[in-house]
C-alpha cells in the first residue's frame, strides 16, 4: 500500500503540473532556436517540390535532407554511402527482390504514422509510373500517357521514373512495417536506387486529400526534419522545424530560401547581414567574401563532372581520330588553375571516389593525357582539312562555362583544330539537331555508389546522346546490359573498365574536363559544414551551438 | 470627335493583336519549350510526353487557333512549370510591381517636371546648368549600375536599408529610387526644352507686353502649351507602370512582373509570357489612347485634323 504524506502529495502535484507545463515550456524554448536565410540563384526549376518532377541540382539543395527522406538515406556529410533512413534494415530475398523493415513510429508532417501503405503508394502507377511497365513488358515509357484531370501526374513523370527504376515490377506490402521491392530483372543496384533522387516517401492521405497535383506538389507532406511552411514559387521557400521528427528535434526554427538571381545581389545581401548564406558563388567572388571580416566561403567538389559531348552526326566528328585529337589537346590542369583557382580536381575519367565503396573504381585509369603533338598526329592521320566544327555554348549555365569554352577553342586551335563557338540561348536550341551540330557542353552526375550512374544512364542505349543520335556504340550497349542485370561483380567491373576505354579512348562519346565544385558564402560564426553536394544538411548533427 | 476616338480604338485593337501574334510565333520558333523546361538530362520519352501533354506536337497554326479561341473565352492557359493558371500567377505579381512603379512614377513627376520648368525659367543660370548636368547623369547611368552603387552605399556600407527582397517599406526605397532616377532626368530635360520653346513664342511676348503678371503668363499660357510633349512622355511612363522594371526587379530580387517575365521567357513558359505581354500591351495601348485623347483636349486644333 502506498502511503502519501503532505510532502509526497505536494511533490506529486508539482510533478503533474510539470508534466503538463514542461512540453509547452520546451516548445517555447524551441521558439528561441535560430532561423536562417539562404540566398540561392534558383529555388527550383519547375516550381514544384515534387522529387520526381524536380530532378535538378537546385532541387537537391532544398529537398535533402531537410524535407524529403527515403527508406535508405545518402550519408551527406560522410562518404555519401547508404545509411538507414525510414527503413532500419534490409536484405536480399533473391537477385530480383529486396525486403526492407520500416522504422516504426516515424511521423509525417500531418501527424500520420508512416506505414508500408505509404511506401507502396510512393512507387505506384498513380504516383509515378503511369501506365508503363518494367523492362521486358510491352513498353518502358509512357509514350501515350496524357493527364486528363488536375490530379493526374505530369506526362513527363513516368519517363523520369522509369529511367531511375527501369525494371521495378512493384512494391509488395508484407505487413504494416515490411515491404518487398520486386524487380523484373536481376539488379545489384536496387539499394542504391532507393537513395537516389525521386525514391523518397510521401504521405498517401495528403496526396489523396489534395485538390490537384499542383496543390500537392506545392506543399508535399513528408517525414523530413522540416516541413513546408510557405512556398512562393520563384520567390521564397520557408521550411519550419518539425518537432516530431524521428531523428530528434531540428536545431533551426526556420530555413528560408530566397531566390536572388544576381550573384552581386547575393554577395551584397550576405555582406549587409540580410542573408546568412549565399550559394552558387562563382570562383571570382570568393575573394570578396573571404576578405570581409566575419564571413567565409566553404567549397566542396560534388558528384558531378563537367563534360562535353561529341555529335558523330557531324561528318568531321564521325571520325574517332578527330575526337581523340580533341581530347588530347586539352590542358585540363591549366583550366582548373586559371578558372577555379585550383579548387577542384581532374577525376580519373568518368569515375567518382564513391565507386570505391562498391569496389567498382578502376585503378590507374586517367583522362586522356595533354599531348598537343599527339593531337596533331591524329588529325594528320584523319586527313582533317581544317573545316569548322561548331561548338554550341550556353551563357554560363555551368559555372565558368563561357571562359572554359573560349580556352578550349584556343587549345584546340593550337593543335590545328578549327572549332567555332555558337552561343545559344536555351537547351531547346542546343538540342536542335536539325542543323549541323558538333560539340555541346553537359555534366555527368553520380547518384548511387555504382558506375551505372552516369555511364549507363548518360551513355547507354536509353541515354539522351543515343536517343537523339549524337553517338552510339554497339559494344557499349551490350556492356550496359551487363551493368544493369548482371550480379557478378567482377564481370560488371570488367564491363565498366571496357566502357571507359571505348567512351574515352577508342570511340570517344565525350571529353571530360574536371569535377564540379560549389562555393557557399556564409557567416563565419555559424558552425555548419558544407556537404560534397548541392544538398545543405541542417539536421542537429551538422549545426553546433557554441556555449 | 467620334471618328477620332473610333480610329484610335481600332488602332489599339490591331496593336494588341500584333503583339499577341508576334509573341506567340517568336516564343515557339526560338527553342523547343519542352526541351527548355525539362533540360538536357531527361529521356526522349519524357520530352515527347511533355510535348503531347501541352499540345506542342500540333502544327503551329493549330496551336495559334486554339490559343486565340481560348483567349476569346477568357482562358489564358496554364503555366507549363507547375500547372497554375497563368493569369493568377501574373495578377499575383501586380501588387508587388505597383509598390515600386507607382512611387517611382510619383518621384519622376514630382521632381522631373518642376525641375525642368524651373531650369527653363532660369535659363543659363547655375541652377539651370546643375539641373541639366544631373538630368544627363540620371538617364545615362544604367539602372543596374545605379542600383548596385546605391546598395553598396546604403546596404553594405551604412547598413541603413535592405539590399533586396520584399517585406517592409524600407525594402522598396532603393529599388523605387533606382527606378525613378532615369525618368526624372528624362522628364526634366523634356520639360525644360518644351518650356524654353514655348517661352520664345510670340503669344508669350504679347501677353507680357499686355502687362499680364509673369506668374499668370507661365501658368495660363506657357504651361498648357508645353504640356503636349510632356504628356507624351508621361503617357509612356504610365504605360510601363504595369510592366515593372526587368533589371531593377532582378537586381533587388523584387518579385514583380518584370522578374516573372524574365523567368518565364527563360523557361519558355508560353502561357505566362503571353499573358504578361498581352496585359502590358493592353495597358500601354490604353495609356496611349488616353494620351491621344488628351492631345485633343489640350490642343483643340488636333481634333479638327484628320487622323493619319
Amino acid at each position: 500500500m502506498i502511503r502519501l504524506n503532505r510532502r509526497h502529495a505536494l511533490g506529486l502535484m508539482g510533478a503533474t503540473a510539470g508534466t503538463l507545463v514542461l512540453p509547452g515550456y520546451l516548445r517555447a524554448q524551441g521558439a528561441a532556436r535560430p532561423s536562417i536565410t539562404i540566398a540561392v540563384q534558383k529555388i527550383t526549376n519547375n516550381n514544384t517540390l515534387d522529387v520526381w518532377n524536380e530532378q535538378s541540382n537546385v532541387g537537391e539543395r532544398v529537398f535533402y535532407p531537410n524535407l524529403w527522406e527515403g527508406l535508405i538515406l545518402r550519408d551527406w556529410m560522410g562518404d555519401q554511402g547508404p545509411v538507414p533512413g525510414l527503413a532500419t534494415e534490409w536484405h536480399r530475398v533473391d537477385d530480383q527482390t529486396l525486403e526492407l523493415k520500416l522504422r516504426q513510429g516515424v511521423k509525417f508532417h500531418n501527424g500520420d504514422e508512416m506505414t508500408a501503405e505509404d511506401v507502396a503508394f510512393s512507387f505506384s502507377p498513380e504516383r509515378v509510373f503511369g501506365d508503363t511497365e518494367p523492362a521486358g513488358g510491352k513498353t518502358i515509357f509512357a509514350a501515350d500517357y496524357k493527364p486528363e484531370t488536375a490530379k493526374d501526374i505530369p506526362a513527363s513523370l513516368p519517363g523520369i521514373g522509369r529511367r531511375k527504376w527501369p525494371s521495378l515490377a512493384g512494391v509488395e506490402i508484407v505487413d504494416r512495417y515490411t515491404v518487398r521491392f520486386h524487380n523484373a530483372t536481376p539488379d545489384v543496384t536496387l539499394e542504391g536506387r532507393l537513395y537516389s533522387g525521386g525514391s523518397q516517401i510521401l504521405n498517401r492521405r495528403a496526396w489523396d486529400e489534395a485538390d490537384s497535383y499542383a496543390a500537392w506538389a506545392d506543399k508535399p507532406v513528408t517525414t523530413g526534419p522540416y516541413y513546408v511552411e510557405d512556398h512562393r514559387p520563384d520567390v521564397s521557400l520557408t521550411l519550419h522545424a518539425f518537432d516530431d521528427y524521428w531523428g530528434g528535434r531540428p536545431p533551426l526554427e526556420r530555413i528560408t530560401f530566397v531566390e536572388v538571381p544576381e550573384v552581386a545581389s547575393r554577395v551584397n545581401g550576405l555582406l549587409s547581414g540580410e542573408y546568412d548564406f549565399a550559394c552558387d558563388l562563382p570562383p571570382d567572388q570568393i575573394g570578396v567574401v573571404m576578405n570581409t571580416d566575419g564571413f567565409e566561403v566553404q567549397n566542396s567538389t560534388i558528384w558531378n563532372h563537367r563534360i562535353s559531348v561529341f555529335n558523330t552526326g557531324n561528318e568531321i566528328l564521325a571520325d574517332p581520330l578527330v575526337r581523340r585529337a580533341m581530347t588530347h589537346a586539352i590542358d585540363r590542369d591549366a583550366i582548373v588553375q586559371a578558372l577555379w583557382g585550383g579548387m577542384t580536381v581532374i577525376p580519373a575519367g568518368l569515375q567518382f571516389e564513391s565507386f570505391r565503396s562498391s569496389d567498382m573504381f578502376i585503378e590507374g585509369w586517367t583522362v586522356p593525357e595533354y599531348n598537343p603533338q599527339l593531337a596533331r598526329d591524329l588529325l594528320k592521320q584523319a586527313g582533317y582539312k581544317g573545316d569548322a566544327i561548331p561548338y554550341r555554348l550556353l551563357n554560363n549555365y555551368y559555372t565558368n562555362q563561357v571562359p572554359t569554352g573560349q580556352i578550349l577553342v584556343e587549345m584546340w586551335k593550337q593543335a590545328g583544330l578549327n572549332v567555332e563557338i555558337e552561343m545559344k540561348e536555351n537547351w531547346g536550341q542546343i538540342m536542335d539537331f536539325s542543323t549541323q551540330a558538333g560539340v555541346r557542353d553537359w555534366s555527368a552526375s553520380n547518384t548511387i555508389n555504382d558506375p551505372i550512374t552516369p555511364m549507363v544512364t548518360q551513355f547507354g542505349p536509353n541515354s539522351v546522346p543515343q536517343q537523339r543520335g549524337e553517338w552510339t556504340n554497339d559494344e557499349v550497349n551490350t556492356l550496359s546490359q551487363v551493368m544493369e542485370t548482371s550480379t557478378d561483380r567482377a564481370k560488371r567491373k570488367q564491363a565498366f573498365a571496357r566502357m571507359l576505354e571505348i567512351c574515352e579512348r577508342e570511340d570517344p562519346a565525350y571529353q571530360l574536363l574536371h569535377q564540379n565544385a560549389v562555393f557557399t558564402g556564409m557567416r563565419s560564426d555559424l558552425n555548419w559544414k558544407a556537404a560534397p553536394a548541392f544538398a545543405m544538411d541542417f539536421r542537429a548533427e551538422n549545426w553546433r551551438v557554441d556555449g | 470627335m467620334i471618328t477620332f476616338v473610333l480610329i484610335r480604338l481600332v488602332r489599339a485593337v490591331v496593336t494588341v493583336l500584333a503583339v499577341m501574334t508576334f509573341a506567340f510565333v517568336v516564343l515557339r520558333m526560338s527553342g523547343d519549350p519542352a526541351q527548355v523546361l525539362l533540360g538536357p538530362d531527361l529521356p526522349q520519352e519524357a520530352v515527347d510526353a511533355f510535348r503531347k501533354e501541352w499540345g506542342l506536337d500540333a502544327p503551329l497554326w493549330q496551336q495559334y487557333l486554339s490559343y486565340f479561341r481560348a483567349i476569346l473565352s477568357g482562358d489564358f492557359g496554364l503555366s507549363m512549370r507547375d500547372r497554375s493558371p497563368a493569369i493568377e500567377l501574373v495578377l499575383d505579381r501586380v501588387p508587388a510591381t505597383l509598390q515600386l512603379t507607382l512611387p517611382a512614377l510619383l518621384l519622376k513627376l514630382g521632381i522631373g517636371i518642376p525641375a525642368g520648368i524651373y531650369a527653363a525659367l532660369h535659363r543659363d543660370s547655375a541652377v539651370d546648368r546643375g539641373v541639366i548636368f544631373l538630368a544627363i547623369l540620371g538617364f545615362t547611368i544604367p539602372s543596374f549600375v545605379m542600383g548596385l552603387v546605391l546598395v553598396l552605399i546604403f546596404a553594405v556600407t551604412l547598413h541603413w536599408l535592405p539590399s533586396g527582397g520584399i517585406g517592409t517599406w524600407q525594402h522598396a526605397l532603393l529599388p523605387a529610387i533606382t527606378m525613378s532616377i532615369g525618368g526624372i532626368g528624362i522628364l526634366a530635360r523634356f520639360s525644360r526644352s518644351a518650356m524654353i520653346e514655348v517661352m520664345g513664342q510670340p503669344y508669350i511676348r504679347t501677353a507680357s507686353a499686355k502687362g499680364v503678371r509673369w506668374q499668370d503668363v507661365v501658368r495660363g499660357h506657357a504651361l498648357p502649351n508645353a504640356a503636349v510633349p510632356i504628356v507624351t512622355i508621361v503617357g509612356f511612363m504610365v504605360g510601363s507602370v504595369i510592366s515593372g522594371a526587368v533589371v531593377v526587379e532582378t537586381i533587388f530580387s523584387w518579385p514583380g512582373i518584370g522578374r516573372l517575365l524574365i523567368v518565364s521567357v527563360a523557361n519558355r513558359d508560353l502561357a505566362v509570357v503571353q499573358c504578361i505581354l498581352l496585359i502590358i500591351a493592353a495597358v500601354m495601348v490604353v495609356s496611349n489612347l488616353v494620351v491621344d485623347l488628351l492631345y485633343g483636349w489640350l490642343d483643340p486644333r488636333l481634333r479638327a485634323q484628320p487622323a493619319h
